[in-house]
């Protein structure tokens, strides 16, 4: 994005804030904070970039804007990182999200009340849902004129175009009697002006979403939140790795030291906003040792469930072209037949080729003449996924390793073991998705299990003792230190999460104003 | 093979100052079964010389015209002389993507000026200059021309063409190479270009000579072999055509031939503008052919080929192959991993080279013995060494198998060979995406599969 004539402050100048990380979770607060005269600076770990120069070539994508500093994955069931759940760069994940953006239920927020297990946001659905609906008009959403599930729900922007795995999904599921419809997709399909100024054009059904898109359709923060964000004074600081917090005698925050080029800064400032993601968060504060008297740091890590069906179709179906994920069914958000807590919902599904042949050996164990008989196959395949609840657990956690980076940070260790609730709905959602490959005519189905995203290592809630931060975003231990970013989830949710952490990252903001006294 | 004009690959070739397309024919008589020679003529001399653009760039534009007008999609760079420099331009430009061409396999350079400025003593420089003050060359400045640089007298009929271009040259292109073009610093626009390259230096030379050639093109072009023509000036073409032409089939035979061709229709999409310049150029950086005799960057030349043992069944190739061993190799070196690695695994490189080192025995079995440890290493069986255990074997063997297929997918020989055509989803102009999405549709630029249903 442009930065060139955007204001700047100094090292040594306190500003009012000092946010880490520029993805969803970072953008919307800087942005309102900025708009509210705050004087606020974002260092973001990652470079800036221009949207016209991302490729869709998958490896040189990767390397540009995902995070791919070494995590150490452990646990019965290790989750896949790097292309597969985080971005770097000024808009952090968002430059290669896949844009899927439901809203999560009421059923969501409440898991522990309804089901007496996980835990539930101490945060109202209606306000939740408020917020969420500032995001969509900002950012913009595309979505179904009529949406089965929330039949009040409108969307700004007319749905995607759809693709073969679309049709292929719902052919399906109305075979089947599931209600499915276009996804609420965060992109735009006319072409929107910003009033700070910038052009998004109508999305080109381009199929690259994931190598980040190149026309400024996708909602991405650096096409949103952050241009707006430096249109009322904020300052964005690329290549800027934070790794020490500084605290007064109080145990308040007066600055952060960060890396950039090498060289250690240190920015001063009256209030901390982590928004650095559900790993480099937690590794950041366990590194400096700061927040976590209740010593859940790092604790109850989640990733959801995202078991994938694909079918062989006598068709050329080619779903790399066009949006990936432009159906959804939310019939599933509470089964009535399950046998666990919580649900999930389903895609339809495009995918790039080095991604699905990373699933065909990661998922399913394929090589040799399998393996290169599945990819000749590649043109005929279409499939569905899930995105499907995970329950916080004592097992699953982030912690700090032996070893360190080129940085001299311990790299973070993760360890994930998915439970019997995840597994029983793995077998739940496998029976479905099959079920609709197959009445959509597939003459064969592989199923290939995954998990995506990192969620709730510095938890939200009541309780001091078993939460990080307190309802409004605040650290219970260090009171001008807020977080905000996929870390803070309590509970997964079975919507996926970005719209939910642009939303929070608003209500944040917002919290913070209310208290501040400048 | 099929032999018809668009799968057979062209050498476009570019002649030295004063010369002409047709010094070229000697050479490219001897090579037509297997290359086709198409030497061009740069603006100034021979049948171009009435054109007024001389410049290097714009001498790399007329190239770059030359080459997308012949549509060929697999061809190789051969620049004599001052058609050198041109020539490591157009590589240059080529494998960034930034020229709208395609398919570039390699370059051959005969007694090529380099990207750096032209070492010349200024004496010569200032005759040289001296004979074009009137506007043109005469007889007695191509006879000096001529006799300064070969190593012992033309063939007649090679000298009498010799002598014929440098009169036809135009003065003023002749003026600007000498005043301009040869001086000029192109270094930082070239690089380095990482792609199969032969360099050929007369024995007798000058300036331009064997040590030249080692130092001031040898650092341009990292995998280039260098070879003297003994007794040969700075002529090559006309003194030698045959040893020239034998040297260049043999490089095209064993190292610029030998990666999968990228079909002539896939090829035609890349290099046009509905693929943006970056994506071009990686994948024009991608489709060169892999360095046979690479020494290993990462892995030790056992744990490579112990690799490429691995790489033959687990990815299996039909005919001429991506090396992609040697790719996870670079990529090992280059510290380029996924962003994460299983907890139970010592770091990447430290991984491979293990594994490697305990499997190093496989490289003298059967395919199904070999098949068989690739079985228990998979379903975390293979318990049979201190180095690492089961599990832990399980978990490198699944890295390497992702990184190896990734190797496979990201050629663009692969990407048509399974029909994927996605690298052309909009280019730098106009972002065009895609305009039909329905199942058994194709727009009308793309192409068919090469694996058929
Ligand atoms: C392939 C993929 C597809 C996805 N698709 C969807 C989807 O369709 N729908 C959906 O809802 N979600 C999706 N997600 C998830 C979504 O992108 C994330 O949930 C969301 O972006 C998380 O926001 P965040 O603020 O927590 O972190 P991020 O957006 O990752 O932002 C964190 C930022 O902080 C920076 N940072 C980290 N550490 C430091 C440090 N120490 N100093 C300075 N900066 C630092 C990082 O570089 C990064 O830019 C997808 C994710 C992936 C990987
Ligand atoms: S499919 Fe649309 S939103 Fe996605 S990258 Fe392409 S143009 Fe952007």
């Amino acid at each position: 994005m442009n930065l060139t004539d955007m204001r700047t402050f100094a090292d040594d100048e306190i500003v009012d804030a000092v946010v880490v990380g520029t993805g969803a979770g970072g953008a919307p607060l800087l942005a309102a904070l900025a708009a509210r005269g705050l004087r606020v600076v974002a260092l973001e770990a990652g470079d800036n970039t221009d949207p016209h120069d991302h490729t869709p070539d998958e490896i040189a994508a990767a390397d540009d804007i995902n995070w791919m500093d070494e995590r150490l994955s452990g646990g019965e069931t290790p989750t896949a990182f790097g292309p597969n759940n985080s971005g770097r760069g000024v808009g952090g994940s968002t430059l290669h999200w896949g844009a899927f953006a439901p809203r999560p239920s009421a059923h969501d927020l409440r898991l522990r009340s309804e089901s007496g297990l996980g835990e539930d946001w101490p945060i109202d659905h209606d306000e939740l849902v408020a917020y969420i609906e500032r995001v969509e008009r900002f950012a913009g959403v595309s979505g179904p004129s009529h949406y089965p599930w929330d039949p009040d729900r409108r969307y700004l922007f007319p749905p995607v175009a759809r693709n073969a795995s679309s049709d292929m999904m719902m052919r399906g599921c109305e075979a089947l009697g599931i209600r499915a419809t276009d996804a609420p997709a965060a992109l735009v399909t006319r072409d929107h002006d910003h009033d700070h100024g910038g052009h998004r054009s109508a999305c080109a059904n381009c199929g690259t979403c994931h190598q980040g898109c190149r026309n400024g359709s996708k909602v991405s923060m650096d096409t949103t939140y952050l241009p707006q964000a430096v249109a009322h004074g904020a300052e964005i600081r690329a290549g800027s790795m934070v790794h020490g917090i500084e605290r007064d005698a109080s145990g308040a925050v007066t600055a952060v030291v960060y890396r950039r080029d090498g060289v250690d800064h240190r920015q001063r400032c009256t209030n901390l906003f982590l928004c650095a993601g559900g790993i480099e968060t937690p590794r950041l504060l366990l590194h400096t040792g700061v927040g976590n008297s209740s010593g859940q740091v790092g604790r109850n890590f989640m990733a959801h469930g995202g078991v994938q069906v694909w079918g062989r179709f006598e068709q050329e179906m080619r779903g790399y072209r066009g949006y990936p994920s432009s159906i959804i069914t939310e019939d599933f958000v509470r089964p009535a037949d399950a046998d666990f807590a919580g649900g999930y919902l389903i895609q339809s599904l495009g995918v790039m080729p080095l991604t699905l042949a990373t699933t065909l050996v990661r998922g399913a164990g394929l090589w040799g003449r399998e393996l290169v008989d599945a990819m000749d196959d590649y043109r005929f395949m279409a499939g569905v996924g899930i995105n499907g609840e995970c329950l916080p657990s004592d097992g699953n956690l982030l912690e700090l390793s032996d070893e360190v980076d080129d940085d001299g940070i311990p790299k973070a260790r993760i360890s994930f073991s998915a439970g019997g609730n995840e597994d029983a709905i793995d077998r739940h959602a496998i029976r479905t998705l099959t079920s609709i490959v197959e009445a959509a005519g597939a003459t064969s189905t592989m199923v290939l299990p995954r998990t995506a995203h990192t969620l709730g290592t510095a938890r939200m809630g009541t309780d001091r003792e078993r939460a990080v931060i307190d309802p409004d975003g605040r650290s219970f231990d260090v009171p001008n230190l807020w977080i905000c970013d996929n870390s803070v989830f309590p509970s997964s949710l079975v919507a996926n999460p970005a719209l939910t952490t642009m939303a929070l990252s608003l209500r944040t903001a917002d919290r913070f104003l209310a208290s501040h006294k400048p | 093979m099929s032999s018809s004009p668009s799968s057979r690959t062209t050498a476009f070739a570019l002649h030295a100052l004063g010369s002409s397309a047709r010094a070229f024919d000697g050479v490219a008589e001897a090579v037509a079964d297997v290359l086709d020679v198409h030497a061009i003529d740069l603006p100034g001399f021979g049948d171009a010389a009435g054109m007024t653009g001389t410049s290097i760039p714009e001498s790399v534009r007329h190239v770059e015209r030359a080459i997308r007008r012949s549509g060929a999609t697999r061809w190789i760079l051969i620049g004599h002389s001052m058609g050198g420099k041109i020539a490591s331009v157009v590589a240059a430009r080529a494998l960034a993507g930034e020229s709208e061409l395609f398919g570039l396999a390699g370059v051959v350079l005969l007694a090529a000026s380099p990207p750096s400025p032209e070492p010349m003593e200024e004496e010569r420089r200032r005759d040289m200059l001296s004979w074009a003050a009137d506007g043109r060359l005469d007889a007695d400045a191509a006879r000096t021309f001529v006799d300064a640089n070969v190593g012992a007298r033309l063939h007649p009929d090679a000298d009498a063409l010799a002598l014929d271009d440098v009169q036809r040259t135009s003065a003023a292109a002749w003026t600007a190479w000498l005043e301009d073009g040869s001086r000029e610093d192109l270094t930082d626009a070239v690089g380095t270009l990482d792609l199969p390259a032969l360099i050929l230096a007369g024995g007798e030379d000058g300036d331009l000579g064997e040590d030249a050639q080692r130092r001031l093109n040898g650092s341009v072009y990292p995998r280039a072999s260098v070879e003297a023509l003994g007794g040969t000036g700075h002529l090559l073409p006309l003194e030698r055509p045959l040893d020239v032409a034998h040297a260049v089939r043999d490089f095209w035979e064993s190292t610029a031939g030998i990666g999968p061709a990228v079909p002539a229709d896939v090829a035609a999409v890349i290099a046009s503008p509905r693929t943006s310049a970056r994506t071009r150029g990686l994948l024009a950086r991608r489709a060169v052919a892999d360095d046979p005799h690479a020494t290993p960057a990462a892995l030790t030349d056992v744990q490579l080929a112990t690799l490429r043992v691995l790489a033959d069944r687990i990815v299996p190739q039909d005919g001429a192959g991506i090396d992609i061993a040697l790719r996870v190799d670079a990529q090992l070196a280059a510290g380029g991993g996924d962003g994460w690695r299983n907890a139970d695994l010592p770091p990447d490189r430290e991984a491979y080279a293990t594994a490697l080192d305990a499997l190093a025995p496989l490289r003298t079995h059967s395919p199904r013995e070999i098949d068989a440890v690739i079985t228990r290493l998979a379903a975390g069986e293979y318990d049979e060494h201190d180095a690492l255990s089961a599990a832990q074997f399980a978990a490198w063997f699944e890295d390497a198998r992702v990184d190896l297929v990734r190797q496979w997918l990201a050629h663009p020989a692969t990407m048509a060979r399974i029909g994927f055509d996605g690298f052309a989803n909009g280019g730098d102009d106009v972002f065009t995406g895609f305009a039909i999405l329905g199942a058994d549709e194709r727009e009308d630029w793309e192409m068919l599969p090469v694996i058929a249903r």
